[in-house]
C-alpha cells in the first residue's frame, strides 16, 4: 500500500513535468507563424499550426500549474527517462500535423519527417521544391529545437525546475557550471550565438536570408534540412560550402568542451581525447576520399577536395547536407561514409551516433588491455583520459557501458539493414539508407521517398528516436511506464 | 532563490550529501568535495552540482572547487582535525567570507572560536535536546 502511494505521487510529478513540456512544445510548435510575417500569402496556413500549438499549450499549462510540487518526493532520473520519452512522442505527434495538413503526407510520412526533425536527422520525404515557406521553416525550426533538446530548453525556460532527472535521461552528463540552470543557460546563449553567427556568415557568403536562417539552424543541429532539392550542392558557392562545415563542426563539438575553448583554455581543448581522435579520423577520411574516390572521378583537384571535405565532415558531424550524389561512387567511398556516419559527432553535442568519446575509450581500452601484458605485475598504474580540465580514470564500468552500447548498436545496425534487404533493396543501398538512419545523420542515397513500404518507414522513425535518445531513454522509459501502470491499474505486486 | 551563491561542502557523509542536495534545490551552485566516490550514491537527483573526488587538505583540489570565489564553505567530514584544517584553510588563506565547521569534541570549539570561524556540534545539541526531554 505504501508503494502504492509512492508510485501515485511519483507518476503526479511525472505528469506534472511532462504537462511543462508540453506546454513547451505548443509554443515551438508556433514559432513558424512568424514566417507569416514576412510571406503574407501563406496566411492560409496557419490554422495548422495553431492546432499543432494551443491544445498542447493549453493542456501542459493546466497540468504545470494545477499539480502540486510535493515537499516528501522529487523527481528521480527513472522518471526523468519516463518524461523524456512521452514528450518526445507527444512532440513529434504534434509537429506532424501541418505536414498532414499543409504538405497532404499521409500520417504515417508526416510522422517520419517530425521524427527526422526532432531528431536531427535530414532524411525527409516532404517534396521541398514546392513546399510553402512556412513548413520548409517548421523542419528546420524542428531541428534546431531537437538539437538543443527538451531538458536543456525546460531547465531554462521553466523556473523551479532544478533537478537533473531530464538532462541525465537525455543524455546531458556534461555540465557546465555547478548548477543544473545556470549550466543549461550557458548552452543555450552558445547555441544563440553560434545561430546568429551562422546566418550572418552564409548571408555574407552569398546565401538569402530565408535559406541563410533555414541552413545556420540546420547545420548548427548537425540537421541537414536543406531548402533545395540537390542540398547545398544547389549553390556550387565554395564560400557556402566553408560556411556549413565550419557550421557542422561547431555543431558537432561537445558543449563542454567548446565552453572551454570560448573560455581561452586552448591547451585543455586539444588535450581531451574525443578532440583528438576527431582530428586523426575526419582528416584521414577526407584525406582517402580524395585520393581513393574523389581525384579519379572529377579529375580537377579543386572540386575533388572540395566534395571530398564537404561529404566527409557532413558523414562525419551525422550532419547529412550533401553536394554530390553518391551513385557514381566507388563501394571504398560508400564504406567510408558509412563508417563516418556510424561514428556519428561529438558526445554531449547535437550530433547523433556512437559518439568519438565512446571510440576512444574503446581505443584506450583495448590499448591498455595489451600494454598490461608486458607490465610487471604488480605495477601500479591505471588509464586516463582527459576530458577538457578534468583527468578522468577509465574504470571498468565505463568500458563495460560503452561496451555494451556499441553492443547494442551494431545488433541494431544489422537488424534494420536486413529489414532494407527484405524488402528487395540492394545490399550497399541498404546499408548506407540505414546507417544514415541510426546515426540520425541524414544522408541519402535516395532510398528513403515517400512511397516508400509503411513497414520501412515507421522502422525510420523508431531507429532516429533510438539512436537520437541513444536506446537507454527510450527502452527504459517505456518498460518503467509498462510495468508501473499495470501495477497502478491492477494493483499488482505492490502488496495490496 | 534571491541570490545563487557557491557554496563549498567538504565531506559527503548522511550530513554532507543532505546539505549538499537541500541547497543545491533551492538553486544554490554547489560543489561537494569527498574522498570516496562512492559517497556521491547519498545525493539525489535533486542534486545538480559538481563531484570532486579528492583529498581536502590538499590546496589543488581546492582550487579545482574554485574557492577562490566561494560565498560559503561548509566543513562537515567526521574528522575534527580536517573539518578544522579546510576550515581555517578557506578562512585564512582564500578569505571565504562565511565558513562553518562541525566539531563532534565540544571542547574544542574554543580553539575554532579563536581563529574566527563558525562551528555547529552535534554533540552540544544533541546534548539540550536530551537535557530538555528530563525537564
Amino acid at each position: 500500500m505504501r508503494y502504492y502511494a509512492y508510485l501515485l505521487a511519483h507518476y503526479r510529478l511525472i505528469l506534472k513535468y511532462s504537462g511543462g513540456l508540453l506546454a513547451l512544445i505548443g509554443v515551438l510548435n508556433a514559432v513558424p507563424l512568424l514566417v507569416i510575417a514576412f510571406y503574407l500569402d501563406e496566411m492560409l496556413h496557419a490554422p495548422a499550426f495553431l492546432l499543432a500549438s494551443v491544445p498542447l499549450f493549453v493542456l501542459g499549462s493546466l497540468l504545470w500549474t494545477h499539480i502540486k510540487q510535493s515537499e516528501e518526493y522529487s523527481l528521480s532520473v527513472q522518471d526523468g527517462y519516463v518524461i523524456v520519452m512521452l514528450s518526445w512522442v507527444f512532440a513529434i505527434s504534434a509537429s506532424a500535423l501541418p505536414f498532414m495538413l499543409v504538405s497532404n503526407l499521409n500520417f504515417t510520412q508526416a510522422w517520419f519527417e517530425a521524427t527526422s526533425g526532432w531528431t536531427t536527422t535530414g532524411l525527409s520525404v516532404v517534396d521541398v521544391k514546392n513546399a510553402p515557406k512556412i513548413i520548409l521553416f517548421h523542419r528546420s525550426f524542428l531541428q534546431l529545437a531537437g538539437g538543443a533538446g527538451f531538458a536543456i530548453i525546460a531547465l531554462s525556460v521553466l523556473s523551479s525546475v532544478g533537478n537533473v532527472g531530464l538532462s541525465m535521461a537525455e543524455g546531458r552528463t556534461d555540465q557546465l557550471a555547478p548548477h543544473v540552470r545556470q549550466s543549461a543557460n550557458i548552452v543555450l546563449r552558445m547555441y544563440a550565438g553560434y545561430i546568429v553567427f551562422g546566418v550572418l556568415a552564409l548571408k555574407l557568403a552569398g546565401m538569402g536570408w530565408f535559406d541563410a536562417v533555414n541552413h545556420a539552424f540546420a547545420a548548427i543541429a548537425t540537421g541537414g534540412f536543406s531548402t533545395h532539392p540537390n542540398s547545398i550542392g544547389h549553390w556550387n558557392n565554395a564560400a557556402i560550402e566553408l560556411v556549413i562545415i565550419v557550421l557542422m563542426l561547431i555543431g558537432t563539438t561537445n558543449f563542454f568542451l567548446s565552453y572551454t575553448l570560448l573560455k581561452g583554455k586552448v591547451r585543455a581543448f586539444f588535450r581531451s581525447g574525443e578532440v583528438r581522435i576527431f582530428l586523426v579520423i575526419l582528416p584521414l577520411a577526407c584525406l582517402l576520399l580524395l585520393f581513393v574516390v574523389t581525384m579519379p572521378l572529377y579529375n580537377m583537384l579543386d572540386i575533388a577536395l572540395r566534395v571530398a571535405l564537404f561529404e566527409a565532415v557532413s558523414a562525419g558531424t551525422s550532419t547529412g547536407f550533401s553536394l554530390v550524389s553518391y551513385h557514381n561512387w566507388s563501394g571504398f567511398g560508400w564504406l567510408m561514409l558509412v563508417l563516418l556516419m556510424l561514428i556519428g559527432g561529438g558526445s554531449g553535442s547535437t550530433s547523433g551516433g556512437l559518439k568519438y568519446l565512446r571510440v576512444y575509450i574503446l581505443y584506450k581500452a583495448i590499448m591498455w588491455e595489451f600494454k598490461r601484458v608486458f607490465m610487471p605485475t604488480h605495477m601500479v598504474n591505471e588509464p586516463a583520459i582527459w576530458q577538457g580540465e578534468k583527468r578522468e580514470l577509465l574504470v571498468d564500468k565505463q568500458v563495460r557501458q560503452v561496451a555494451v552500447y556499441l553492443g547494442i548498436y551494431l545488433a541494431a545496425f544489422v537488424l534494420g539493414c536486413g529489414a532494407f534487404m527484405a524488402h528487395g533493396y540492394g545490399f550497399q543501398e541498404s546499408v548506407f539508407e540505414y546507417a544514415s538512419t541510426l546515426a540520425t545523420a541524414g544522408l541519402s542515397v535516395g532510398i528513403t521517398q515517400a512511397d516508400m513500404p509503411a513497414l520501412l518507414l515507421w522502422l525510420q522513425s523508431v531507429t532516429m528516436l533510438l539512436g537520437r535518445l541513444e536506446f537507454f531513454a527510450v527502452i527504459i522509459g517505456v518498460v518503467k511506464l509498462v510495468t508501473d501502470v499495470r501495477r497502478l491499474l491492477f494493483k499488482d505486486g505492490v502488496g495490496v | 532563490m534571491a541570490q545563487s551563491k557557491h557554496i563549498i561542502v567538504v565531506g559527503c557523509g548522511r550530513l554532507g550529501g543532505l546539505l549538499a542536495t537541500r541547497l543545491s534545490h533551492s538553486g544554490h551552485k554547489i560543489v561537494v568535495i569527498d574522498k570516496r566516490e562512492a559517497a556521491f550514491d547519498k545525493l539525489s537527483a535533486d542534486f545538480s552540482g559538481f563531484r570532486f573526488v579528492g583529498d581536502v587538505t590538499e590546496l589543488s583540489i581546492l582550487r579545482q572547487a574554485d574557492i577562490e570565489h566561494a560565498d560559503y564553505l561548509f566543513a562537515v567530514t567526521t574528522l575534527d582535525n580536517t573539518n578544522l584544517m579546510v576550515a581555517q584553510v578557506a578562512r585564512h588563506i582564500f578569505h571565504v567570507p562565511h565558513v562553518v565547521a562541525r566539531v563532534f569534541d565540544p571542547l574544542r570549539e574554543a580553539v575554532y572560536c579563536d581563529f574566527g570561524i563558525q562551528t555547529i556540534s552535534p554533540t552540544k545539541l544533541a546534548l539540550e535536546n536530551f537535557m530538555s526531554c528530563v525537564l
